[in-house]
């Protein structure tokens, strides 16, 4: 199933506006969590982990999904395909990687805004606060997100052995 | 049917980025799914947290 050019350029802005604003958001949450780590003031790590989690959820997440769910429509209604091109395939792999690995990662985060959201938070809590762990994520989901961005734009060649057996299928048919 | 002219992408094999960066995805989902193994299929706040954090994480009611 091919998209008319129309809807080519719209499913493609859709895609790129969610996507880049999935890494912008994500260099955003880095910074946050950098600071949540390494504040003196405990009222600012606690302000950290509480904007850190509605964030996520209302950002974060429904960018990411959307990113997903584009970058399917968009494959599958062009030439390019889903399974055709190296770079799609790593592409999806990535997406799908960083999607289960988000969603799972909200339970943390939760967890996090529950202690921040606590009126009497001791310095041991304070402590478990300040954890390396969202800096750590936010960072190589940064770098995963570049990544797949530098291949969406480059494409590097190489086709896939489904991609190579399309190819002459369509070529035998328009030479016949 | 006509002999089909070579095409670049068909005959140069596996591109060697693509080797890269299948070596590197293995390395990651192995290092990702041992992560899971190692915390007994949790990836939640157990793992994220210090042990000298003093919170004890919270029961999620159904």
């Amino acid at each position: 199933m091919t998209m008319t050019p129309g809807v080519t350029k719209l499913a493609l802005t859709a895609h790129v506006v969610s996507s880049v604003g999935w890494l912008g958001a994500v260099a955003c949450f880095l910074a946050l969590s950098v600071v949540g780590l390494t504040s003196q003031h405990a009222q600012t790590v606690r302000a950290v982990y509480l904007v850190m989690e509605p964030t996520a959820w209302f950002v974060l997440v429904p960018l990411c999904l959307a990113s997903l769910l584009t970058g399917l429509v968009q494959s599958l209604g062009t030439k390019w395909g889903l399974f055709r091109h190296y770079w799609v395939l790593f592409k999806l792999l990535m997406n799908v990687f960083a999607t289960i690995v988000l969603l799972m990662y909200m339970q943390t985060l939760d967890y996090f805004a529950g202690i921040a959201a606590e009126t009497t938070v001791s310095s041991g809590d304070l402590g478990g606060l300040r954890s390396p762990s969202p800096v750590i994520h936010a960072g190589l989901a940064l770098l995963l997100l570049l990544v797949a961005t530098v291949l969406a734009v480059y494409k590097p060649r190489g086709l896939t052995p489904y991609g190579r057996r399309k190819q002459y299928e369509q070529r035998a048919v328009s030479q016949p | 049917m006509a002999d089909l002219p070579p095409d670049p992408d068909s005959t140069t094999g596996t591109p060697r980025w693509v080797k890269v960066f299948g070596i590197i995805a293995v390395v990651v989902v192995l290092l990702f799914v041992i992560l899971l193994l190692v915390g007994g299929g949790q990836h939640g706040p157990g793992r994220h947290t210090r042990s000298d954090g003093g919170h004890t994480p919270p029961v999620h009611q159904p």
